[in-house]
């Protein structure tokens, strides 16, 4: 049996390897890579449809391989090791180079797989998890987690929104890890010398004529604040004056009030005499009496009666006079000289 | 760069990028023709020459740099002797030198050629970031970020990673690849096409997939400017906020 089967195999380098596996397969007796008996062997070699199987069957293997390459790739299952099974079954009915060269390229996919994976198993120790370090970047570039309801987030994305600086933040920080070469640019715009001196001169021009100004205001200034108080104070005096000397001419005759006060030529002068007597009388330059008939006259205190403002009793009291009583007092005490004589000042 | 040196071996009058004939002609001869000049012959180039000249041309190339550095894109050696070194090449070697010491003591930053065989340089800066060190603070660019993320996730993964890997990791912080981002707009085109060019990243083909797959290494001024020392400090200060 096996010699036969030996003269089947023409090429030698296969003579072993399949007679090896032909005698497994028949001890076996169930073929899982082809279900040939003992009586179609030697239909295997040239049979066209059968070629044409093993080859399909290998671009399926280099297909899957392709296709599913993260799948093959995740460590938790033997994909990988099942295809390279699954081509080694194959391989014992390869008789003709073309399915050689298939079997070929699958050896090349799934080597470069082999070693993708055996590159991840050597990084797997170092135990990065990059879900875990984007969920820390979030944290850190301030995510809100706040869920809108509205918007469905797809499941495995961080719910929430970041800030609108989010990314700036974390370039801030990371632009320290580089050493890159500042970039240089011109700068925007020149300057011009123009406009600026033209300005200067009539600043300048400006500033004289208003200096000359401001010197003249304080000299007129004084003049007028001056001459108000001067001639209050200068009437006052006056006044004084005058009563001290009707009191001196007739010091037991009382000087009645409303003819000291009163001009009988001009109403104005009048209401003034009272208001420059009320200041000899708030200084306590003169004082204001009734007298027998109860009528107020008026006569100078003496020097030495002259007190404090502070012990005497304060007496407060409004005058007032209407033109109408004016005359109404001229007529009643026959008044036709002022014992005031309007002085000459008067305000310019 | 190789590739476009084969199509110029091969069709000296056709190019598609150029606009004339002789043009394209003179593109080749920077590109392959040129050739180191030997010392002796810069010796003599550099007698014929006023050293206000050279000084001139150091200084041009120095700004071409400078303004060539704005979008982090590396300098080809042809681009610089095209367009800049001209009928001065033959004391190329000495003008870099000059070059590279005007950047090293003026500014501060390092010439450095990433690229032997490409010939090709960037600028990165000589001194070490510190915090609060400048009063200024210029804007930041936010893809500094994205990058900060893509290259620490590669480097804790051993170097290399596919790139579904990172599309992944990108979508956990908001950042999907088929949509456009508010702050990136096409993410994909800055990090596969961007990123690459600037060399902070390599993007590759994975032989014998089918789909087309790619992975992600370390680019090559990414090796001369990122500290990994720092990029793990980062990663630790974002996890300790926990």
């Amino acid at each position: 049996m096996k010699r036969a089967r030996g003269g089947d195999g023409e090429e030698a380098p296969r003579q072993n390897a399949t007679a090896g596996q032909r005698k497994s397969d028949q001890s076996d007796g169930d073929n899982s890579g082809c279900d040939l008996g003992q009586a179609d062997m030697q239909d295997e070699d040239d049979n066209p449809g059968i070629r044409r199987e093993i080859r399909s069957k290998y671009r399926e293997l280099i297909q899957s391989v392709q296709q599913n390459r993260e799948d093959m790739l995740s460590p938790s299952n033997n994909k990988l090791t099942e295809v390279l099974e699954e081509a080694n079954k194959l391989f014992k009915d390869v008789r003709q180079s073309r399915e050689a060269a298939l079997d070929a390229q699958l050896l090349v996919v799934t080597s470069d797989l082999g070693k993708e994976k055996a590159s991840q198993l050597a990084a797997e120790g170092a135990a990065f998890d990059p879900p875990a370090f984007t969920e820390h970047l979030l944290s850190y570039m301030g995510l809100n987690r706040l869920n809108d309801g509205e918007d469905e987030q797809p499941i495995g994305e961080a719910i929430g929104y970041l800030p609108p600086d989010a990314w700036h933040k974390v370039a801030q920080r990371a632009e320290s890890c580089f050493r890159a070469a500042p970039s240089f640019h011109y700068m925007m715009g020149s300057f011009h010398a123009e406009p600026p001196p033209p300005k200067q001169r009539m600043e300048r021009q400006r500033k004289a004529p208003g200096k000359e100004v401001k010197r003249i205001m304080p000299t007129q200034l004084k003049k007028m604040g001056g001459s108000h108080q001067e001639a209050t104070e200068k009437e006052v005096e006056r006044i004084l004056g005058y009563l001290k000397t009707y009191y001196q001419d007739d010091p037991t005759s009382p000087i009645s009030y409303y003819e000291f006060v009163i001009d009988p030529k001009s109403f104005s002068r009048t209401v003034e005499n009272i208001f420059h007597t009320s200041f000899l009388i708030r200084d306590g330059l003169a004082r204001i009496y009734l007298d027998n008939y109860k009528l107020p006259s008026i006569a100078p205190v003496e020097e030495g009666e002259v007190e404090a403002g502070g012990s005497s009793i304060r007496k407060q009291c409004i005058v007032s006079i209407s033109p109408k009583q004016w005359k109404e007092l001229i007529e009643g005490y026959d008044i036709r000289v002022t014992m005031i004589d309007p002085s000459n000042m008067q305000p310019e | 760069m190789t590739q476009r040196k084969r199509t110029s071996n091969t069709q000296s009058s056709s190019q598609s990028k150029r606009t004339s004939g002789p043009a394209a002609t003179q593109e080749e001869d920077d590109d392959q023709t040129f050739t180191q000049p030997s010392t002796t012959q810069v010796q003599r180039g550099l007698e014929k020459l006023t050293p206000a000249q050279v000084d001139q041309k150091t200084a041009e190339v120095v700004q071409f740099f400078l303004v060539k550095d704005q979008k982090k894109i590396p300098v080809r050696r042809a681009d610089l002797v095209k367009h800049v070194v001209k009928e001065y090449r033959n004391i190329y070697p000495e003008i870099m030198k000059r070059a590279a010491r005007i950047f090293d003591q003026v500014f501060g930053l390092k010439m450095i050629e990433i690229d032997a065989k490409n010939h090709m340089y960037i600028l990165i800066n000589k001194l070490e970031t510190v915090e609060g060190a400048s009063p200024i603070t210029n804007p930041t660019n936010p893809k500094m970020g994205l990058l900060f993320v893509i290259l620490s996730v590669i480097f804790m993964k051993g170097g290399v990673v596919g790139e579904n890997l990172i599309w992944k990791t990108l979508k956990n912080l908001k950042v999907d690849v088929g949509e456009k981002h508010e702050e990136f707009g096409d993410v994909k085109k800055v990090v596969t096409d961007e990123f690459v060019r600037q060399r902070y990243l390599e993007y590759t083909r994975i032989p014998h997939t089918e789909p087309i797959e790619h992975e992600f290494h370390w680019g090559q001024r990414a090796e001369v400017e990122v500290s990994k020392s720092k990029i793990l400090a980062f990663m630790g200060e974002v996890r300790i906020r926990e």
